[in-house]
């Protein structure tokens, strides 16, 4: 059913529609709209679980922690300082192997204290183990949270759907709804591997020594590996019961043939095909989006590059001393392929600034020349003390 | 054969097992019985925590035989004893010390009414005979100590019936007769050869004792009053306060002058005036070198007097003059008409001890027609001039041995004081009388006998957040206006009040079976096997697995866990 709406609400219906068992967040912007939107669904009876309010985002990922470990399909939302308050458990959800689901609403990391949208908060866990899946809209973050439940209990392993804040959060949309049904008949009873059970007792959380720690680290690398897999097969179920993909480890857009490639990650994704339809000269680059940023989808990205003599990555988060993140992990991955692109390596978009259609412009006509050292292309050099241009 | 490891590290029941955290261990908690500050201080040697924890158990008769297994008489010492265990009672730093005395009293009293048996050991006679002279409590004592390791024992007494002191001294106020005739009764029903009316040195003769019996204890008291005058002067019709007490016990009368004062500082000199007092002396006044109990009295300085009958003294209108002694006699003739008293102030002597000395213009006088002290008794050396010599009292070690008497023993106020050992107590007369059985024992089977010695437990290193405040046992008094010659002043506690009164102990030192150590060990390397226990013996270390974290020593609430290097 088409339906207007503003994003955290349509990811709040999403949510309500896969049965979670236990909610557990606490507000933090962008992300508040989206737990005040599941606590009216279970205000009004429309949603059955266990809201549990908590006192901060450490307990709240704890909460969902021990809900999960106890066999219940569990959900928190957070953003920014809510999610480096969460760190220590985002890490022991993914090492003891819980299937949680996360909404982040992407959001710049203090300070200076900024609650605008960019990438920086989820990158600051991007070691934890979570599978990470940015959305470049809120039809892509609605059916996105409906695969991430199926994702993290196929694998035993918790999964953070990225929504950029305010951008999408808060943008209304109209978009398709799944129904209560297809739902359902997409996920699985939350019957989980394992969990607390007193009747067939079992201890999670052990403590490992230096003789088993490596094993256990090898065997979640690998089931993180194996998630390339389970994300694209998830997607590509969606696909037939909707009709709707949501874009598997990544898409391209554009000219299969074009020499020149632009790679960006969220919403500015669809900024950049709307310029790329719209702009004079647009065409002359393609467009990929990397959907799935962990695991990290290298053979793709290898393909998808194929033919391509520059590549120019977006980054929505800096590595202070290094430059982008994304741009570094691009650039390692390609490094095994049989001919690498030029890479252009730029950040843009930090602590909300707005990213126009005529960025695409820009970025496509940085591919001219040899590349220049990582930079930020949107940088106001007038608003610098010349000493620190 | 390696452990297949899980996904996410998830253990099965047991296979934790396979990881011996055990050697990561530096230090190791351990168990360490400490001495409860009550049992350290108790002349009678009772381990009030061990009795106590039975107790709270519920098991009256088990704490009782626990009780008896140093002291015999609680149902008189719970009446008589200054109970210095209450003085040092940790819990005094927390609330209120654990009424003890109440307790012991009523265990005592429950012994007699349900007629629990004393625990002498069973079997035949060991080879051995004692003779005991004296029947007070340090012969009484050494009699039931003796006879519960299974020797013979004769215990002879000059008087028609035992119990020394306690019948001839104290007043049936404190001491019902028919508790202490029960309680002696019960002694000596354990099967101890009784005869009285045999006086030493009368009827018989030590050397005689010595030739007859393996060995011989001497729990012969003091019988002679102290030698007492002021300047040389002494009234004509002079009587000692000891001799007075005695005599009233006997035929139920004592001098009625218009005012009196007595001069002393024990118990001796208490329950006269309180006699005196009852009797219709208008005055009665009470002048004694020591303090009145008070936030600024020094302990040692109080006088040696159980603090509820001083209290009670108080009450019925006896007049103390603490700190002070009889300077002058006002004489009329040989009468004496009033006497001048001083205050003394405690002064480093040449020694460097302090000593009591007078503070010159702090005389006031008291118009009295009667003076009696009651300064205390030295050894009556009839039939022990030899072994005495010139001594008031009989110097012993530890376990009443008498230096080159190898089979005499002595006990009681008959033995001088010592600094570990110090007397002048019924419960001292008790420990003396157990430490001289101990001493014979050891001698008999040619051993060295021992004193135990365990760590002490400050009161600073318990865990007191694991204690709740609660109010300390009020026991029944009896008010002034019924208070006569005979009918006792205070009661015992009902069985209800008396178990949650030993509830109330913090079990210093000891286990208190709180389960904290259990419950609390992050590694359950603490093992329970049984339900409960007084001793901490049902909780087992697990040294497989502790990892020595010391959170068990740490939240013991009765610092009974301690943490030593890892051998």
């Amino acid at each position: 059913m088409r339906d207007a709406l503003e994003g955290s609400q349509a990811i709040a219906r999403a949510v309500g529609m896969c049965r979670p068992g236990v909610v557990a967040a606490y507000p933090i912007t962008p992300q508040t709209h989206i737990v005040e939107n599941i606590s009216k669904l279970v205000a009004d009876g429309a949603l059955h679980c266990e809201l549990v309010s908590v006192e901060s985002e450490f307990s709240a990922a704890s909460v969902v922690l021990g809900a999960a470990a106890a066999g219940s399909r569990a959900y928190t939302a957070s953003s920014s300082q809510g999610i480096l308050l969460m760190a220590e458990v985002v890490y022991d959800i993914a090492g003891m192997r819980l299937p949680v689901v996360m909404t982040c609403a992407n959001r710049a990391v203090s300070a200076p204290i900024n609650i605008w949208n960019d990438h920086q908060d989820s990158m600051a866990v991007r070691d934890s183990g979570w599978i990470q899946i940015h959305c470049t809209d809120n039809q892509q973050a609605v059916d996105t949270t409906i695969q991430a439940f199926r994702i993290a209990q196929d694998l035993d392993l918790p999964v953070m759907v990225c929504v950029d804040g305010f951008v999408l959060t808060h943008t209304l949309e109209t978009l398709d709804m799944p129904d209560q049904e297809t739902v359902d008949r997409y996920l699985p009873e939350p019957a989980f591997a394992r969990r607390l059970d007193s009747a067939n007792p079992l201890s999670m959380g052990t403590l490992v020594g230096p003789d088993y720690f490596t094993e256990i680290r090898h065997v979640q690398h690998r089931a993180s590996c194996r998630a390339l897999d389970v994300i694209a097969a998830a997607d590509r179920d969606w696909q037939a019961l909707t009709g709707r993909a949501s874009g598997g480890l990544l898409t391209v857009d554009g000219d299969p043939d074009a020499k020149i490639g632009v790679l960006a990650m969220g919403s500015v994704v669809s900024t950049f095909r709307e310029a790329m339809e719209t702009l004079p000269g647009g065409k002359k680059a393609k467009l990929i989006n990397l959907r799935t940023f962990r695991p990290f989808p290298a053979q793709a990205l290898i393909d998808a590059c194929a033919g391509l003599r520059h590549l120019v990555v977006v980054d929505r988060s800096l590595s202070p001393g290094l430059g982008g993140i994304l741009a570094t992990e691009v650039k390692a991955a390609l490094a095994d392929g049989p001919k690498m692109p030029k890479i252009h390596a730029v950040a843009l978009g930090l602590g909300g600034r707005d990213v126009p259609m005529e960025a695409w412009t820009r970025l496509v006509a940085l591919a001219k020349d040899a590349p220049e050292p990582f930079h930020i292309l949107d940088l106001d050099p007038a608003k610098l003390d010349p000493a620190d241009l | 054969m390696p452990v297949i490891m899980t996904e996410g590290a998830f253990a099965r029941p047991g296979t934790s097992l396979d990881f011996k955290t055990g050697t990561w261990r530096s230090e190791r908690p351990v168990h360490k019985h400490a001495t409860a500050p009550c049992h350290k201080v108790c002349p009678a040697g009772e381990d009030q925590q061990a009795w106590l924890a039975k107790l709270q158990e519920n098991h009256p008769a088990e704490a009782w035989a626990r009780l008896v297994m140093m002291n015999p008489m609680p149902a008189v010492s719970g009446r008589v004893c200054p109970h210095p265990c209450e003085s040092a009672c940790n819990r005094g730093h927390y609330d209120e010390a654990i009424a003890i005395h109440g307790l012991e009293r009523w265990l005592g009293d429950e012994a007699i009414r349900q007629n629990w048996a004393y625990p002498v050991e069973k079997g035949p006679m060991r080879p051995g005979h004692v003779a005991v002279v004296g029947a007070g409590p340090a012969g009484l004592s050494a009699a039931y100590h003796l006879r519960r390791r299974r020797y013979k024992v004769t215990l002879f007494d000059s008087q028609p019936e035992a119990g020394g002191l306690l019948r001839s001294a104290i007043p049936p106020t404190r001491l019902p007769r028919d508790v202490l005739d029960r309680e002696i009764e019960r002694i000596l029903a354990t099967g101890i050869d009784f005869r009285p009316r045999v006086a030493l040195g009368r009827d018989v003769v030590l050397e005689e004792l010595s030739r007859d019996f393996d060995a011989v204890f001497l729990g012969i008291g003091a019988g002679r009053s102290r030698h007492w005058d002021v300047d040389g002067a002494v009234p004509a019709d002079l009587r000692e306060g000891l001799g007075l007490l005695r005599e009233w016990l006997a035929v139920g009368a004592v001098p009625t002058p218009n005012a009196v004062v007595i001069h002393g500082g024990g118990n001796t000199a208490v329950d006269l005036a309180r006699v005196m007092k009852r009797a219709g002396v208008a005055e009665v006044h009470v002048i004694t070198a020591s303090g009145l109990p008070g936030p600024d009295t020094d302990p040692d300085d109080v006088l040696n007097v159980v603090p509820r009958e001083l209290e009670q003294a108080m009450e019925e209108g006896v007049v103390f003059h603490p700190h002070r002694t009889i300077q002058r006699l006002i004489m009329r003739g040989s009468k004496v008409v009033g006497v001048e008293m001083v205050r003394l102030k405690k002064l480093p002597n040449a020694k460097g001890r302090k000593s009591r000395i007078a503070f010159e213009g702090t005389e006031t006088v008291l118009h009295v027609d009667m003076v009696i002290p009651a300064i205390g008794e030295v050894v009556d050396p009839d039939g022990v001039e030899a072994l005495l010599g010139t001594h008031d009292y009989f110097t012993a070690d530890p376990w009443g041995r008498i230096a080159d008497h190898e089979r005499v023993f002595v006990g009681g106020d008959a033995r001088d004081w010592t600094r570990d050992f110090p007397g002048g107590t019924v419960s001292a007369a008790i420990g003396d009388g157990r430490r001289a059985a101990e001493g014979i024992d050891a001698a008999f089977q040619r051993l060295t006998p021992r004193l135990e010695s365990r760590p002490d437990i400050p009161f600073e290193t318990l865990n007191l957040h694991y204690y709740e405040s609660a109010p300390r046992l009020r026991l029944p008094v009896l008010p002034l206006d019924q208070r006569n010659d005979s009918a006792e002043i205070e009661g015992g506690p009902s069985a209800g009040d008396a178990l949650a009164e030993a509830g109330r102990c913090l079990s210093c030192g000891n286990c208190l079976a709180c389960d904290n150590c259990w419950t609390l060990c992050p590694d359950s390397a603490v093992i329970k096997t049984v339900e409960t226990a007084s001793d901490g013996s049902h909780y087992v270390f697990d040294y497989d697995y502790c990892k020595g974290c010391g959170l068990c020593a740490a939240e013991c609430p009765c610092g009974f866990i301690g943490m030593i290097a890892e051998p």
